[in-house]
């Protein structure tokens, strides 16, 4: 090999480096990447598939600011550069706008809503108006009257956007320097000037959102199971998580089915919310308000449960996944009925669920009960027992309990799954009386601003953690009320209430961190170490998501009610971790829940000091029975699930015309044709082109 | 291979072997049997193996033929129908389009 062809060589590959090289910024100079864009993703149940996609390889549209709903005429008719990526202001959101772009979607390629700083005005819900409206306890054959909310719409604002099924993909951004980006780039390049339509390059926006299951959760959970391939593909998972519960007497776990006289009376309350985008689900009034007030009056009572133990015992339970057709409930009460609980259904007393309770108006509460179960005579006695308990709760406090002026049904609530088993005596209190009050229900808005969780300026993280709001005053006022109902419910002595008093200063760090951060200071004491990575800066995201993943608030809230319920043990952290109190104990872990968390810091000290918490704190599965029984087409039980995904993501660019691209492919290959052309031509004729330079035939090899 | 340098006997045996071979539901083979023979049975100067290569080749062609309908056939329909079969559907494909029904 001569000099000259070896420098050949060598000029090739560097220039193969450079090109190599240049590749991630040629891409970079053509694609700028959307961050904190957050996707509406597919769920899919019994006989329906909701939420949008975008095809596999992303759908393209050019950009188009809407500015109000007569400027969707543009989007749908007139444009000239279809299909269009539509960006909406958060007041734009609403079911005209959204069907209207849905029954044009072949000239939508996508919707972005940009999500304000500020919560709106006006009222939002994504949601339906009558939320579960098929798997509560009202239907035909319970009472044909009160079926389908025709007495009450509970949530009047609901526009059911959530439920609907969109052909594009839809995505949230936040109003930051992106956003602005992006507006700048449509007012560059792709606005109307002087009624002229703009010139090629226009500003684009790729939206990536494949979902991977379709049409309902038969098929896609048939074709979990029909994997045949070497890599399986799962297309769908089942929504749940796990429900928390907690006794205030111990009682044995690992015996379950009917406890002999035992008579237990179930707090409840729900965990979880939704809303329109995936991992935004703040749930401030719908999920938070009423479990902190479970919390803290489960706190309340720790003390005197324990020193004047009234004779029924009082179970918390924390229910997941009620927004989507009452998983967590409908599990326990399925769970009690195949006595695979630790009670059953003969255990119960009484049931007093906590609703939305964070929006009194006039410090009111109001109590709902079910007109149907109270047309027997001794149920209504019981329900009447009931209420005048929680009317004497409520005496001595600046609060009124009433129930509804008119019958009505009970509001959607853990409690009618029960209900839907057996007539059981119980009451739901909640803010409202008849309609919900919250107007944000299932939103992103229903969040800390609208909960009024908001601190003084200038205050730390620490002193923000501490400072106790007005909010947080009026939820431990519900607390008390609450403690004091099922004190006096569970047969304690009424000369006790008065010691039973919440504490303000727990619903307010309760408040804090699950609104504005889990990530502080007193969470990090209270959770094992293996938790403490997983608290956030951010609030706590309410939606329930599917089985492999755990749900944010299960683990808090487990925690949290293990810390505020159980005591504190001197046992060494190897005794702890093995559930025991010595070496010789083997029955308390059938009881008991032990916890080795973290501990605070020691003063002059360097490393948290840990110890152990002993509580009757549990989990038990929320996991919808018609995945045990596959029953993928129930009626009876929760069957949505969730779509898997493997891309979501967003990029803008500026896009040439069809033209142009078609003539410069048209160039390509053209070159490439006249290449071959040329390089055939020369091959055949290389004798005569080459015949002065032609080396002598006997060359080897 | 090159035919050309085959003895035209050789020539026969494989072409039958390739027209027999197609019986085990191996329509490719009645392919490249056509493919490959057609010069031979219908190009080349007449010798005594040609008549025989003739008929294999155009059974083979017919086979083939035959073969390509019933396949074009089934899989328009398969394409057309499976989302509407639903769980016959799926039971049926080895591999199932992400995302579509």
């Amino acid at each position: 090999m001569d000099l000259v062809s070896k420098k050949w060589i060598f000029n090739v590959l560097l220039s193969m480096c450079f090109i190599g090289a240049a590749c991630t910024s040629v891409e970079k100079k053509i694609y700028v990447h959307l961050n904190n864009t957050v996707p509406c993703v597919r769920l899919l149940n019994a006989t329906h598939q909701i939420g949008c996609q975008s095809s596999l390889s992303g759908d393209v549209g050019v950009l188009h600011v809407l500015e109000s709903e007569e400027n969707l005429d543009f989007v749908l008719r007139t444009g000239l550069h279809p299909p269009y990526m539509v960006i909406l202001e958060h007041r734009l959101f609403t079911r005209s706008i959204m069907m209207k772009l849905n029954n044009g979607s072949s000239r939508v390629a996508g919707v972005a809503v940009v999500a304000p700083d500020a919560n709106p005005a006006e009222g939002f819900s994504p949601h339906n108006t009558c939320p579960n409206e098929n798997t509560g306890v009202y239907s035909e054959t319970y009472d044909p009257a009160l079926a389908h909310c025709s007495t009450t719409v509970w949530n009047p604002l609901g526009n059911g956007l959530s439920y609907e099924e969109f052909d594009f993909p839809i995505f949230s951004l936040k109003d930051d320097n992106k956003t602005r980006f992006i507006r700048q780039c449509y007012f560059d390049h792709n606005r109307m000037v002087n009624g002229s339509s703009p010139q090629y390059p226009l500003c684009a926006m790729q939206l990536f959102s494949h979902m991977s299951a379709v049409t309902n959760t038969a098929t896609c959970m048939r074709r979990n199971d029909l994997n045949l391939g070497i890599t399986p593909e799962y297309v769908c998972d089942p929504l749940g998580d796990f429900n928390v519960w907690a006794t205030t007497r111990p009682l044995n776990n690992t015996a379950k089915g009917h406890k002999m006289s035992e008579s237990v009376v179930i707090a409840a309350t729900r965990l979880d919310s939704r809303s329109f985008f995936f991992n935004i689900a703040p749930g401030a009034q719908s999920a938070a308000s009423g479990f902190v007030t479970l919390l803290a009056a489960a706190h309340a009572l720790r003390n005197i449960t324990q020193e004047a133990p009234p004779n029924r015992t009082i179970l918390y339970a924390f229910f997941q996944g009620e927004t989507f057709d009452y998983i967590g409930s409908s599990r326990m009460v399925y769970d009690m009925e195949n006595g695979q609980f630790l009670v059953d259904l003969d255990n119960i007393h009484s049931v007093l669920e906590v609703g939305q309770v964070g929006m009194r108006a006039n410090s009111r509460l109001w109590l709902h009960s079910d007109p149907v179960s109270r047309r027997n005579g001794s149920i209504d006695e019981e329900v009447k027992t009931l209420v005048e308990n929680i009317r004497s709760a409520v005496m001595t406090l600046n609060v009124s309990a009433s129930e509804p002026n008119v019958s009505q049904p009970l509001p959607p609530s853990s409690f009618q799954r029960f209900l839907r088993s057996r007539p059981i005596p119980g009451v739901v209190i909640a803010d409202h009386e008849s309609s919900f009050s919250n107007r944000f229900y299932e939103s992103m808005y229903d969040n800390a601003e609208y909960m009024r969780v908001s601190y003084p300026q200038n205050m730390t993280q620490e002193e923000q953690l501490q400072f106790v709001t007005d909010t947080a005053k009026a939820l431990t006022e519900v607390a008390t009320v609450l403690a004091r109902a099922l004190y006096k419910q569970a047969g304690g002595d009424q000369s006790q209430l008065s010691g039973i008093n919440a504490d303000p200063q727990i619903v307010t760090q309760m408040l804090y961190s699950f609104l504005i951060q889990s990530n502080n200071s007193w969470l990090q004491q209270i959770v094992p170490s293996d938790l403490a990575g997983h608290l956030k800066n951010t609030a706590t995201n309410f939606y329930v998501g599917v089985m492999l993943q755990s749900s944010e608030p299960t683990h808090l809230v487990q925690h949290l009610l293990a810390n505020l319920t159980g005591n504190v043990v001197n046992v060494t952290q190897q005794d702890c971790q093995n559930q025991r109190m010595e070496e010789s104990d083997t029955v308390s872990k059938h009881t008991y829940t032990y916890t080795w968390v973290q501990g605070a810091v020691p003063p002059n000290a360097t490393e948290r000091e840990g110890y152990c918490v002993r509580s009757t704190v549990h989990l038990s599965k929320a996991v919808s029975p018609a995945f045990d029984l596959r029953e993928f087409t129930s009626t009876d039980y929760s069957t949505w699930t969730e779509s898997r995904w493997k891309t979501i993501k967003g990029r803008i660019f500026l896009v040439a015309s069809h033209e142009l691209e078609m003539v410069t492919l048209g160039v390509g290959v053209g070159v490439l044709l006249t290449s071959l052309l040329l390089t055939y031509v020369i091959s055949s004729k290389a004798d005569i082109l080459f015949s002065s330079q032609r080396e002598p035939t006997n060359a080897t090899y | 291979m090159n035919l050309e340098r085959v003895p035209n006997e050789e020539k026969l045996g494989l072409c039958r072997k390739y027209y027999l071979g197609g019986f085990a539901f191996l329509p490719f083979l009645w392919l490249v049997n056509v493919v490959w023979f057609f010069r031979e049975a219908f190009v080349k100067p007449a010798y005594t193996e040609q008549l025989q290569i003739k008929t294999y080749v155009k059974r083979s062609a017919l086979g083939l033929l035959l073969w390509v309908a019933v396949l074009t056939t089934w899989i328009t329909i398969y394409q057309h129908y499976r989302a509407q079969w639903g769980e016959v559907g799926d039971y049926i494909s080895f591999t199932i389009p992400l995302g579509i029904p």
